[in-house]
């Protein structure tokens, strides 16, 4: 019975693209005796599927866990505990066989040859990953093409804008042609333009039927692209589900987003005091401020926030707004 | 316009030795490319060879002017040049990529990292050839070196295995770096000792016996030993033949290939475990 039980759970298993179930992940700090000093749990056992040609969107906020899972997920760390299963093979033990059909867009500046050309990179990485050379003759070229990056295709990579190397770094996952794509914060650092570009990309993407993992800091970026979304906070999936069912967690507030001018912390706290108010979000670096109030009174607490405004602050613009995948999140992470 | 349909698919090589024979060649290659990118390039490979063959040569010059010992001194120098290289770059095979935000790219490739840093170190060891080849021309042209070889055929046999043999130990060395963020110091520390116990300047049996087994355990002292009895004519250096000075060097080839093939293995599981080697 148990043998039969176990049969079907790996029969279900590979029906998915990624199958994760209870993944744990420990790291820990050792002495020069080799005794643990230190211990840190950075997944607490997590559970997510993400089925054949699904747009799968992951976020959560710096050190949530989100780069831990993407390198378990690609092979490049070994989980502590649990399992996971990439186009129904084992992470501890196909490696070489995961990482033929994955992709992988790291964030950042990291991942190019920066001394040599985009195509004496993407050579390089079609190499490694055993495509044809006659076959990496068209599709090299072909890609450069795709990514926008024909005609400055031989000069350096250093010379490159970011938005640039973020597009070879797209060409270069999709060299060996994988059936599955992980995007580890592929718009980050990048004008809106380039953002944008990239965003079109990974719609392209999931048009031609790949499956696509993404992780974000962006919301608006998740809930305009993913299909479902899984909210990771301290080592956990604390939600999962569509955008739009995300949302409905907060349909009980609305969003005040104000752009104000001479706006301090101290009446950031000021807002934060009043009655039903449920969350404040401040930027206040630029010289014209964004706030964010979430309320459930609506329109109704603006002659409160108009009145808590400190001497010579003006707001500047005042939406009233339905609540976004951000407010969920914000409300999800903070629980 | 083409559009990611229009993309031909990504057919792959099949055949286990078409495989990784593609794979050492595109290591090859890159590392061609990034050598030369450097303009650094022409430090160790042109300018520190010819101050070896000068140092070397004035050192003697007027004692031996015209007789053989000049050749055993542009062997020896050649040599030198070729270590330094195989030695400084094979440390920096691997570790360029740590460096340059390229290690997580590297491991996640679907090959051991074995082979790709074979590729490199080849590549490596093939440019301290050329180092070593550059001071063969200095000492002939310059010094005016007679270069008439004992055995022509043999004095190839043993370069080509002397050169497989830096390779070996150049991947060995390669996975010194990548265990330890020390490693370069490791690597670099062992240069300068090793031109003494392989004898590339002086016969090593005039070294103390106590450094003779570490001598020993040293392929290119073989190699070297190999080179210079097919190259001069009544050379009197260990007391092992050609033959035997060939053998062992093979063996110890061998060794170092089995032990640079289990570490990297090693390498590969610690770094899936700790998930920071690719940190700098």
């Amino acid at each position: 019975m148990q043998v039969l039980e176990q049969k079907q759970a790996n029969a279900e298993s590979r029906e998915w693209a990624v199958w994760v179930k209870g993944l744990t992940r420990e790291y820990t700090t050792r002495n020069f005796f080799g005794g643990v000093t230190r211990s840190t749990w950075a997944l607490s056992g997590i559970d997510f599927q993400i089925a054949y040609g699904e747009l799968f969107g992951l976020i959560g906020p710096n050190g949530a866990g989100k780069t831990t899972t993407i390198k378990i997920l690609t092979t490049l760390l070994t989980p502590t505990g649990g399992d996971a299963l990439i186009l129904g093979l084992d992470v501890r033990k196909d490696l070489y066989e995961i990482r033929r059909r994955i992709g992988i867009v790291f964030g950042g500046e990291r991942g190019l040859y920066n001394r040599v050309s985009a195509v004496d990179n993407l050579r390089y990485f079609s190499d490694l990953y055993g495509v044809d050379p006659g076959v990496a003759r068209k599709r090299i070229p072909q890609l450069l093409e795709v990514v926008g990056l024909s005609g400055r295709e031989k000069e350096r990579v250093e010379k490159y804008s970011r938005g640039m190397k973020q597009r070879l770094h797209i060409a270069k996952a999709l060299v060996h042609d994988p059936e599955l794509i992980f995007l580890d914060e592929p718009t980050i650092g990048l004008d809106p333009a380039g953002a944008r570009d990239i965003r079109n990309m990974v719609r392209d993407l999931k048009a031609q039927g790949k499956t696509i993992l993404l992780t974000t800091h962006y919301m608006f970026e998740a809930e305009e692209l993913c299909q479902r979304v899984g909210v990771i906070s301290k080592g956990k999936i604390v939600a999962l589900d569509t955008p739009s069912e995300l949302k409905n967690m907060v349909r009980d507030i609305s969003v005040i987003d104000l752009r104000t001018y001479g706006a301090t912390m101290d009446y950031v706290e000021a807002l934060r005091a009043l009655p039903n108010v449920v969350r404040v979000v401040a930027d206040l670096e630029s010289e014209q401020q964004s706030i964010r109030i979430q309320t459930p009174l609506g329109a109704d607490l603006l002659p409160k926030v108009v009145a808590a405004l400190p001497e010579g602050a003006k707001i500047i613009d005042r939406t009233i707004k339905e609540p976004t995948l951000e407010d969920a999140y914000l409300r999800l992470v903070e629980e | 316009m083409v559009s990611m349909h229009d993309l031909p698919p990504g057919k792959r090589v099949s055949g286990y030795f078409a495989q990784k024979a593609q794979v050492l060649k595109a290591s090859i290659f890159l590392t061609r490319k990034l050598f030369f990118a450097d303009p650094q390039w022409v430090i160790p490979n042109i300018i520190a060879p010819f101050v070896f063959t000068m140092v070397a040569f004035f050192l003697f010059q007027g004692q031996t002017s015209g007789s053989s010992f000049l050749l055993y001194l542009v062997l020896g120098s050649g040599l030198m040049g070729m270590w330094g290289t195989t030695i400084y770059a094979s440390a920096n095979s691997i570790g360029f990529d740590r460096w340059n935000g390229t290690m997580e790219a590297t491991l996640a490739a679907p090959v051991p990292l074995s082979w790709i840093a074979l590729g490199r170190v080849l590549f490596n060891t093939l440019q301290g050839v050329l180092n070593a080849v550059f001071i063969l021309v200095i000492g002939l042209a310059w010094f005016r070196v007679g270069f008439s070889l004992v055995n022509p055929a043999a004095f190839f046999l043993a370069s080509v295995a002397t050169f497989l043999s830096l390779s070996s130990f150049g991947l060995l060395m390669t996975t010194v770096l990548l265990l330890s963020r020390k490693g370069g110091f490791i690597t670099n520390s062992m240069e300068i000792p090793v031109y003494i116990a392989t004898g590339t300047m002086f016969p090593i049996i005039l070294l103390p016996i106590v450094y003779l087994p570490f001598a020993f355990m040293l392929a290119p002292t073989w190699g070297i030993e190999a080179i210079r009895i097919a190259a001069l004519p009544g050379y009197v250096g260990l007391p092992t033949t050609y033959w035997e000075d060939m053998v062992i060097m093979a063996a110890e080839t061998f060794a170092y290939l089995g032990l640079a093939f289990f570490l990297f293995k090693r390498v590969e599981a610690y770094a899936k475990r700790i998930g920071t080697l690719e940190e700098y």
